[in-house]
């Protein structure tokens, strides 16, 4: 199996089809991944070292082999399949997610807070703080 | 002009030229320092270790936000692993000190949640008869925490109970997002204090500062540049009213002559060669770890404890507020993702002491949106929600769709604050093996989290937990202590009357080199339970304002 294909190999078993979610190959290249892993070079050691050995017996047990004695590797690993997953435009728009974007206010508008009576209870309820002594 | 000309023109003094203040640190003190020093007519120059910010470094506007976010934007330098700054030895320490070096300081990773402390935080030996008075009261620093308000830029509410009567914000405050509306909807049946948001987050334009758009991304740089950090609020003017900066700028000792004057220090500059600073008057400003720090590295060969350190307080007590948090989730959506990030409600219920409750002292909430789908997995990244003991298969596979669709967009996070007593035995020291970039030991942390502060979050959570219940959390998650959590670094050159009790006076002149000075937290004998940063900027204006009265008075070597 290709380094490639081992990746996608965990990455699906990390990210399986569920409901109306893809599985991760459904939605991500390898190209995504190396965009990612440019982003984070940090990570491409351990990342390498992941997808080195062929998952023969299978991407849970290679997952939990690399949780156990390559903690770094597995970071890396999951770290970059999640990431990749989240920033894809279908996934995003699956989830109802337009990133952390811009949304303009008025900042003079009237907070529902004043007129709703809410925070008027809070005020109602009294003085909490103690007063410095001697004052 | 822009700021970028006036960086450009700003450079170190002429060689051996002596200055009336060089500062050691850019953050929100010594960024106050400079300015009003500057506008008093004195010379100044600033050292920062770290670097100018270049706001298109800042990835929140970006895809790729959580995933880069998460390493160049972390608040540990260890994890950051950046040169500018220096590293930590935190193998002796239950929680991580927090920081990040360049000019805004620490703030550059604030959430800008913008609160003053309370009257009694100045008063807990009187009040509740634990640790020490301040010097000086609330009313005493009232205005100078007012006038620092303008100068940031803060947006809120006036009017809260929970303070003393206090003048309106500079701008409204910012709008209250569905999070907040939830968190405040669960305190409110409860039928307990809640307050909207104050951030150091201008709602209008400001000076340099854009109004906020609710990005959400306060914590790893704000690409808008909307929330206030002195790169923007201060320097700019401390430029044109004269204040020199320099930049990767790495103090490395404070010099003193025979009579134990301060003369001036030494630094690395940006390409390794050690380089002489002269000054009538030296000011610290490199937070609770960093001042401690340089005092333990000068003194010379005649000082083995350092400099300034007659008391033996150097390092000590040092108060980092142990944190928890509570994620809750809800099936209506609140689009949790959007900002502001820092607190769009809090919540003093429970601040003041009640003996009844088993501890002293008392916590600060703050209600913040629970951000992006890789954070609110759980599976990755800070990993605050994911066990010790678990398996990694709880959080992906089916789990992960199912834990996303629960908690992306429908939920919240509380953060709960808690007072942190000084001993004498949580300490910064200097590591013996871990050195900085330029060779310099780095500082080491000895901390444990006190028995009087696990009390204090386990009695929070349990009330945090019945808040969100109420309103109608069909989820929730809670993690405490967190260890990543150390951003308020306290009370490591304590002030005090007595010269062997306290470092520094109440002004911040060192008992033992009058012409030395500390103006950050460090010197704050106790920490209360609320944001730091208001505190931290009204006390160096204090601080300054009596410093530019005095100047006739000063002892200079």
């Amino acid at each position: 199996m290709s380094n490639q294909n081992t990746f996608f190999a965990l990455a699906d078993f990390l990210i399986p089809a569920h409901g109306k979610m893809p599985k991760f190959s459904d939605v991500c290249g390898y190209a995504d991944v190396e965009k990612s892993l440019d982003f984070r070079v940090d990570l491409k050691p351990g990342f390498a070292r992941g997808i080195a050995v062929d998952p023969a017996n299978g991407a849970e047990a290679r997952l939990e082999s690399l949780n156990k004695e390559d903690s770094e590797a597995f970071s890396a690993i999951t770290t970059i399949a999640i990431a990749t997953y989240y920033m894809s435009p279908r996934v995003r728009e699956l989830i109802g997610y337009p990133g952390q974007e811009n949304v303009p206010y008025d900042s003079k508008a009237t907070q529902f807070y004043l007129t709703d009576g809410s925070l008027g209870h809070v005020i109602a309820r009294g003085r909490k703080y103690r007063p410095t002594p001697g004052l | 002009m822009t700021v970028e000309d006036l960086a450009d023109r700003s450079a170190r003094a002429r060689r051996d030229e002596e200055v009336d203040v060089v500062i050691v640190g850019a953050g929100p003190s010594g960024s106050v320092a400079a300015l009003h020093l500057a506008r008093a007519g004195v010379s100044v120059v600033v050292l920062e270790q770290g670097e100018w910010p270049d706001y298109a470094d800042y990835t929140g506007a970006r895809p790729e936000h959580e995933l880069v976010s998460t390493k160049l934007w972390h608040p540990n330098p260890n994890v950051r692993d950046n040169p500018n700054d220096y590293p930590v030895d935190t193998s002796t320490t239950d929680i991580n000190p927090l920081m990040f070096a360049g000019v805004g300081g620490s703030a550059t990773l604030y959430g800008a949640q913008w609160m003053h402390f309370l009257p009694s935080d100045f008063r807990v030996r009187s009040m509740d008869g634990v640790a020490e008075d301040w010097p000086f009261t609330y009313e005493d620093l009232l205005p100078y925490q007012l006038e620092i308000e303008r100068e940031v830029g803060v947006s809120g509410l006036a009017g809260d109970p929970a303070y003393p009567p206090r003048g309106a914000y500079p701008f409204p405050a910012l709008p209250m997002g569905s999070v907040g509306q939830r968190g405040a909807l669960g305190m409110e049946r409860m039928g307990w204090h809640w307050w909207p948001g104050s951030n150091a987050i201008p709602s209008e334009k400001f000076g340099e500062l854009n109004p906020c758009v609710r990005r959400g991304t306060c914590l790893t740089g704000c690409p808008e540049g909307a929330k206030s950090t002195t790169d923007r609020s201060h320097w700019p003017l401390a430029l044109k009213a004269g204040a020199r900066l320099v930049t990767r700028a790495r103090v490395k000792e404070i010099e003193t002559n025979e009579q134990g004057l301060a003369t001036g220090v030494v630094y690395v500059d940006a390409n390794g060669r050690d380089r002489r600073q002269r000054a009538k008057v030296v000011i610290l400003c490199a937070n609770g770890v960093g001042t401690p720090r340089l005092l333990l590295m000068s003194g010379g060969a005649g000082n083995p404890d350092g400099l300034a350190n007659s008391s033996g307080m150097v390092g000590k007590r040092l108060m980092m507020h142990p944190f928890a948090s509570v994620l809750a989730s809800y099936r209506d959506p609140l689009d949790s993702w959007r900002g502001p990030f820092g607190q769009q409600v809090y919540s003093l219920e429970f601040y003041e002491t009640d003996e009844s409750r088993g501890f002293v002292r008392g916590s600060k909430w703050n209600c913040m949106p629970s951000g992006g789908p890789v954070g609110v997995s759980g599976a990755t990244g800070s990993k605050v929600y994911v066990a010790e003991s678990g398996r990694f298969q709880d959080f992906w596979g089916a789990n992960l769709h199912e834990n996303v669709a629960r908690r992306f967009g429908h939920s919240l996070i509380w953060g709960i604050v808690g007072e942190d007593l000084p001993e004498e035995s949580n300490r910064v020291v200097l590591s013996k093996d871990l050195v900085d970039s330029d060779g310099l030991p780095a500082p080491q942390i000895v901390y444990k989290v006190n028995e009087n502060s696990n009390r204090l979050l386990k009695f929070n959570i349990d009330r945090c937990l019945e808040s969100v219940r109420a309103a109608g959390a069909i989820e929730t998650l809670v993690s405490t202590p967190v260890r990543e959590s150390g951003w308020h670094l306290i009370g490591t050159t304590v002030m005090g009357d007595d010269p062997k009790r306290s470092v520094v006076d109440q002004w911040g002149a060192c008992h033992d080199v009058p012409n030395l000075y500390v103006m950050d937290a460090s010197t704050f004998p106790t920490s209360g339970a609320t944001n730091p940063t208001a505190t931290i900027m009204a006390v160096a204006l204090r601080n300054t304002r009596r410093m530019i009265a005095e100047r006739r008075n000063q002892k200079v070597a």
